[in-house]
């Protein structure tokens, strides 16, 4: 992120519950649980008491819910409502590239690249619009992040997953 | 026709053309009801007055769009926004819109006077470390996006605070970025610059939304529902002129059939017509002589009880002997008529008496009416009508019915079963005696009152029935009561005395918060090191608060904000329509929202120390029109007794003068005992409509106690009054059917008032001398 000097590192595990449900439970640095559920995210944190705000106002994490669903119910018509799909593939390794069909919301979000290996996808890369860009490492390759990582390390290391 | 008298047509109708096209070009119609109330005494209705026009509640519109997908509703309802609120016919626009811009940006510094954040806490570092660590957490969660951009100028996140603060307490859910209601619609909350009870205001401002709403693309497949006080006025407005129209039409129809019917003549419909436009004409050029601005109520409620002074013509043209010339007829007939004429004049001088400013001119138009028709009447139309006339006394079935009539027994002893009734239906009456509640007369469908009821319910938005009043010498001094009562607000909703409350001081705190709060932040070098401090171990980039630094340092060197000065703003509107200064003090104004506890209110309020009270506007509305009430009776027994005063000197006799009063008295109690035992609580409106009875029901008395001798006068008699009985009873017998209570009320007294009078004036007469 600009904001920051260095990359902004969490850890901790992201659940589909079903429908339009997600929970993103974060160990560290600090434990926190975030639940999108029926339009509201809410977020919980340790001794506070819990916030929660419309979806509808981060149309962003409404893009990225509806890509991650879609992913995780194998529903490629429902990707395909939402973006432009691009499937690269390379023997069982394969790169989905999502683009957003709302221009609004492509000004915020750029675009979403998918990494996966045969039938679970691996990594996943948002690139925001003013520059910044996310990098959720799912499963292994999540336990292989570096103690220091870099941007430059965490992009190659998520593409390289292809 | 004689080469006179056309001339005196073309001299009547040209003068009457000339003063309608004066008139046309001075009328200005004024729209506002208030003027239809009393004057207030008591400073609560002196504020009752204020509020039902000018309050925040009263502004209100309250608006919801159907219909079309959800995306497309937002847009409108953004779209909407948008033009409202370039438009100045409107003070604030809200939809739910996360509006960080709430701020202006000249104010943004000032969100550390405005907000209560450092009330308790210092900016040092401890404070900023922590909120530093809250912002890395929340870069890091899904609210990243909403928060990123905001984070070098407001890392504490005031504005946030400041806008949740402004937020209604219970907002609609938010989809799309806007409110939407539970089935649906897109929400929104207009406050209007016109006063709520102007309909002319009102439905200029539902025109313009309407239009902005028209204007917006998508927009086919929904449609606007409105509600609110304003929406209301304009509704009742209008649905009470299409009535009107249509009865009025209906009537006319009528009149003229009548009019032939009897007379068999189209000279006498267009000549007997005349008349009663000069008076309509000279009533309102007096008007205008005497006040700026005439109301509209004034010309529809003038124009009805003018509908006395048709009698004059009819008495003419009915009272006109076979080869009598008009002039010598109208000769014989003008004691008479001029004691009628003198008797309603007093009794519409009721109406002056009463002190209220639209009644005065009720008063001041409906006399000039009558005296300009009758004498019109006398010295005009004489003139005009043709020389020879048939004798209305040889109509067939005319003899028979007053054979008839005169057959019937007049037992003297007729006015005591008459009391008893009368007392008897008005002790059993069911349900209150006198209807208090002005609502109560506003004809509003079942269903928009629901709609209203539930779109208020899903926005939150105000009650209009109590307000939180704060008074004080100054504007800060109110302020600063409003600051001190905030704590004990919040206290009342938790526990659930109320939902929500609005107070000027939330928006604006008084100086002497702002000055503490300034005092309170740090200078330069403090938050420097603080800031060091509190970023040691942060990711956080080194120069990136250098805006926060410049907003704390611009704040604390801030001349403190003044209302004057907060004007400027978006929300300066808002503060605006709650602080007023009335005469040499100031009055601060809340908005309440669900108020479940009125005593457990006002008795905590009462407690702080500080100028405040609950003011129920119900109560206070019913003690006024009680007042107002009180007020027409003490006018209407005084007119009372100048009219037996008139009457009998006049005949030159009391037992001639009992009985024309008589019968009137009698019949007028027995319309209220009537109207009573149906369970109709009678409202001013019954009392302004009793008194136009009593009025007919004296010329029908008058008339019904000449006693000429002469059957065939006693058959013209009878002849012209059965006339004025059918167009009265077709011109109020229509409106008794109208769904609008107001006209209902009017139409049903007059009616009944009609019936009753012609039968009793008739009983109560002395028996013609036979032949």
């Amino acid at each position: 992120m600009r904001m920051l000097d260095k990359p902004l590192v969490v850890a901790g595990e992201l659940a589909w519950l079903g429908g339009d449900r997600l929970e993103r439970r974060v160990d560290r640095p600090a434990k926190e649980t975030s639940t999108i559920a029926d339009g509201e995210v809410t977020q919980e944190r340790e001794g506070k008491k819990p916030r929660s705000f419309s979806l509808k106002r981060a149309p962003q994490l409404k893009v990225l819910l509806d890509s991650f669903v879609a992913l995780l119910a194998g529903d490629p018509s429902r990707l395909a409502e939402s973006f432009t799909v691009a499937l690269g593939r390379d023997a069982d390794r394969w790169q989905l590239t999502l683009t957003p069909r709302d221009p609004g919301i492509a000004k915020q979000i750029a675009t979403i690249h998918v990494y996966g290996r045969g039938d679970r996808p691996r990594c996943l890369r948002m690139d925001e619009g003013d520059g910044d860009t996310s990098i959720d490492l799912l499963g292994e390759l999540a336990t292989a992040m570096p103690a220091t990582p870099t941007r430059e390390g965490l992009v190659a290391q998520c593409g390289g997953a292809m | 026709m004689t080469k006179v008298r056309v001339g005196i047509l073309v001299v009547w109708l040209g003068s009457l053309v000339l003063l309608g096209w004066m008139v046309a070009a001075q009328l200005k119609i004024s729209t506002d009801l208030r003027s239809f109330m009393p004057a207030p005494t008591t400073p609560d209705q002196q504020l009752l007055m204020d509020q039902v026009g000018e309050g925040p509640g009263s502004r209100l519109l309250l608006v919801a769009i159907d219909g079309g997908n959800d995306t497309d509703k937002a847009a409108l309802s953004r779209g909407l926004a948008a033009s409202l609120r370039k438009d100045p016919a409107f003070t604030q626009v809200v939809n739910g819109d996360f509006d960080m811009g709430m701020l202006d940006a000249g104010l943004l510094p000032y969100r550390y006077l405005l907000s209560p954040t450092l009330d308790d806490t210092a900016m040092d570092e401890a404070f900023l470390a922590d909120q530093l660590q809250q912002r890395l957490d929340d870069l890091g969660s899904p609210a990243a996006t909403l928060l990123k951009g905001w984070l070098p100028r407001d890392p504490t996140l005031e504005v946030l605070k400041l806008v949740e603060r402004w937020t209604p307490a219970h907002s609609p859910e938010v989809r799309d970025g806007v409110w939407f209601s539970s089935r649906g619609e897109a929400l929104l909350l207009v406050q209007t610059r016109g006063a709520g009870f102007d309909p002319g205001a009102q439905g200029d401002a539902i025109d313009r939304l309407r239009t902005a709403f028209s204007a917006l693309p998508h927009n086919a497949a929904s449609h606007l529902t409105l509600s609110g006080p304003g929406f209301f006025t304009v509704t009742v407005n209008a649905q009470t002129r299409h009535e009107a129209d249509w009865i009025g039409a209906i009537s006319t129809v009528g009149f003229v059939v009548l009019m032939l019917a009897a007379y068999r003549s189209f000279a006498s419909l267009i000549f007997g017509a005349l008349p009663v436009a000069t008076g309509a004409l000279a009533g309102v050029t007096v008007m205008l002589l005497f006040f700026t601005e005439v109301h509209g109520i004034t010309l529809a409620f003038g124009f009805t009880l003018l509908g006395v002074a048709q009698e004059y013509p009819i008495r003419l043209l009915s009272h006109r002997r076979a080869g009598e010339s008009a002039v010598a007829s109208v000769r014989g007939l003008w004691p008479l008529l001029l004691t009628a004429i003198a008797s309603a004049c007093i009794a519409y001088l009721a109406f002056y008496a009463s002190g209220v400013g639209g009644l005065k001119q009720l008063a001041v138009f409906t006399i000039t009416g009558l005296l300009a028709a009758g004498f019109s009447t006398r010295y005009v139309l004489p003139y005009l009508l043709p020389a020879t006339a048939r004798d209305v006394a040889d109509t067939p079935g005319l003899g028979p019915f007053r054979q008839w009539l005169d057959s019937l027994p007049r037992p003297r002893w007729l006015p005591l079963p008459v009391i008893l009734a009368v007392a008897a239906m008005l002790a059993l009456a069911p349900g209150p005696f006198w209807q208090n509640d002005l609502s109560a007369l506003t004809p509003l469908p079942r269903d928009l009152l629901a709609t209203d009821a539930r779109l208020r319910g899903e926005l939150g938005a105000p009650d209009v029935r109590y307000l939180l009043i704060v008074q004080a010498p100054t504007a800060d001094g109110v302020l600063a009561a409003s600051t001190a009562l905030e704590p004990v607000m919040s206290n009342l909703v938790a526990k659930k005395a109320l939902d929500g409350f609005d107070l000027p001081s939330m928006y604006l705190p008084d100086l002497a918060t702002q000055r503490a709060r300034q005092a309170r932040l740090p200078d330069r070098l403090a938050l420097d090191t603080a800031l060091d401090g509190a970023l040691q171990g942060m990711p956080f980039r080194k120069d990136l608060f250098a805006p926060f630094v410049a907003d704390v340092q611009a704040a604390r060197a801030a001349p403190l904000l003044t209302p004057d000065v907060f004007a400027r703003s978006p929300l300066g509107q808002r503060l605006a329509a709650m602080l007023a200064r009335r005469g040499d003090h100031w009055v601060g104004l809340s908005t309440l929202s669900g108020v479940h506890d009125p005593a457990a209110i006002d008795h905590a309020v009462g407690a702080v120390g500080v100028d405040a009270r609950l003011l129920d506007l119900k109560v206070s509305s019913e003690s006024l029109v009680a007042a107002y009430r009180t007020r027409i009776l003490h006018a209407v027994l005084a007119a009372a007794a100048l009219l037996l005063v008139t009457i009998t000197l006049a005949l030159r006799s009391v037992r001639r003068a009992w009985h024309v009063l008589a019968p009137m008295t009698l019949a007028t109690f027995l319309v209220l005992a009537v109207e009573r035992i149906a369970g109709i609580p009678i409202s001013l409106f019954h009392l302004v409509a009793l008194i136009l009875a009593a009025g007919l029901g004296l010329h029908y008395a008058l008339f019904f106690e000449r006693d000429t001798g002469d059957p065939a006068e006693q058959r013209r008699t009878l002849h012209a009054t059965v006339v004025c009985v059918i167009s009265a009873l077709l011109v109020f017998g229509m409106l008794a059917w109208s769904s609008i209570p107001v006209l209902r009320a009017i139409g049903l007294t007059v009616a009944l008032g009609v019936a009753f009078h012609f039968c009793l004036s008739i009983l109560m007469a002395p028996h013609a001398r036979q032949e």
